[in-house]
């Protein structure tokens, strides 16, 4: 076989001057010592790729996918479940407040004509906040409601970036709408 | 007095082992399904349970540290453990002396800068006490961390050993730790050297240390070599079963 697998503790080589460590190695000595159990990646660059499995906690920047839990007129809670692409392991606790919903027209905003309790949001963290939650940011036209139900309980359709509309009834609710970037299918 | 013979003239101890002699190590990871990584660990009857959660979102946001992760070490004999039994309390200080010396151990060894504001829990229950506690979770939480996937330095092994008449004997199970002997626990990392905990609750002559230290580290050296052998039999294990599933095995990638 192949792939070299390696333990921690384990010497993977001599350090280069021109190498960035890897994830998985670490220095010592001037040797690339590897800190986890996994396999050599093949590239000249040394690097462990162990079990795939990151911590996935939200950072400043992050872009994570959340539902809306409850809203009152000064912030929707979120129940953050992805970061990225990840999915977390256990749901973190995120805050949009009424101030974050939109770039522009600030202070005309209304929580409930933004978000309703049960909509997926795409939102961005932009502070890691206080003791309990992060605060997140929908104020960028890739971010906002992704998906929500209607009254009716019909998938709704966005109609622009404001609106939603429900296939069933007609019906015409107002979201904070993300712009999804077109996928060629 | 009355004192037990702790090694005959013919040089056998109590249980029949020679004075440098470890007693049968026997270990498996990956014991429990929740926890992210886990070890079961046997040194002699010392058996340890070994569960590692982590690195995830710290459970007290104050503690949170926002350049490296705590460590959180947890450890508790079951009333069962021991010849007596006794039932656990909540804040015993020798437990939690022990908990310290663990945790202090571990975040010498563990990358915790990698993991920023997180927490790595610790948990170690002794199912059967026969001497020798700490260097069995010490040992048991190295390999359960690394089954959890946490980047570490290197391994971290621990030994015990004794003193008796000036002849150091290693491992020292219940009957000889009993008696009043002085017991060093050692831990070291055994690929630079380096010791990582070292500790004597008892006097010792300064002329019998240095043999003391270095049948400990003798001992430390045989425990990495069968750890080591754990871990990558188990490795092979699972590089075998992945590619049985597709032919070209790329990482050691576990669900």
């Amino acid at each position: 076989m192949s792939t070299r697998i390696v333990v921690p503790g384990e010497r993977l080589g001599p350090a280069r001057p021109d190498q960035t460590l890897q994830a998985g190695t670490y220095l010592r000595g001037g040797n690339v010592v590897a800190t986890v159990v996994g396999a050599v990646g093949a590239d000249d660059q040394v690097s462990v790729q162990g079990k795939s499995r990151k911590a996935a906690i939200p950072t400043v920047g992050a872009q994570v996918t959340g539902k809306v839990k409850r809203i009152n007129s000064r912030m929707a809670i979120v129940s953050i479940m992805m970061i990225g692409a990840q999915p977390v392991k256990e749901d973190f606790e995120g805050v949009i407040r009424v101030e974050n919903v939109r770039a522009t027209e600030r202070d005309k905003v209304q929580i409930p004509k933004c978000f309703r309790p049960g909509d997926i949001v795409r939102a961005e963290v932009i502070s890691l906040g206080e003791a309990h939650s992060y605060i997140l940011s929908t104020a960028k036209n890739e971010l906002g409601v992704i998906f929500a139900q209607s009254a009716a309980g019909a998938t709704m359709i966005p109609i622009s970036w404001e609106e939603m509309q429900c296939p069933v009834t007609g019906a015409i609710e107002n979201r904070k709408v993300c712009q999804i970037e077109n996928t060629s299918q | 007095m009355g004192r037990l013979e702790l090694l005959s003239p013919e040089g056998l101890r109590v249980d029949g082992r020679r004075a440098n002699e470890l007693r049968k190590v026997s270990a498996k990871t990956g014991v429990l399904a929740q926890a992210d990584g886990s070890a079961y660990l046997e040194m002699g009857n010392t058996k340890v349970l070994a569960a590692v959660y982590g690195p995830r979102e710290c459970r007290m946001r104050s503690q949170a540290l926002h350049d490296r992760a705590i460590i959180n070490v947890e450890f508790t004999q079951a009333t069962f453990s021991r010849i007596e039994r006794r039932p656990t309390r909540k804040f015993d200080r020798k437990n939690m002396e022990v908990q310290l010396q663990i945790r202090d151990t571990f975040e010498a060894v563990v990358d915790t800068t990698i993991y920023p504001r997180s927490q790595i829990d610790i948990y170690l229950q002794i199912m059967q006490a026969d001497g020798g506690q700490v260097q069995a979770c010490i040992n048991a939480a190295t390999l359960a961390l690394i089954n959890a996937g946490v980047a570490m330095r290197d391994y971290v092994v621990a030994c015990t050993v004794g003193n008796v008449d000036g002849t150091p004997l290693l491992d020292l199970n219940h009957i000889e730790e009993s008696q009043g002997t002085p017991e060093i626990t050692l831990a070291t990392l055994p690929r630079s050297g380096n010791v990582v905990l070292i500790q004597m609750e008892s006097r010792l002559h300064m002329d019998k240390l240095e043999k003391t230290l270095q049948l400990a580290n003798d001992g430390c050296a045989q425990i990495h070599e069968r750890l080591d052998e754990v871990v990558r039999k188990e490795l092979r294990d699972l590089v075998h079963k992945v590619g049985q599933h597709s032919n070209t095995v790329r990482g050691v990638s576990t669900a």
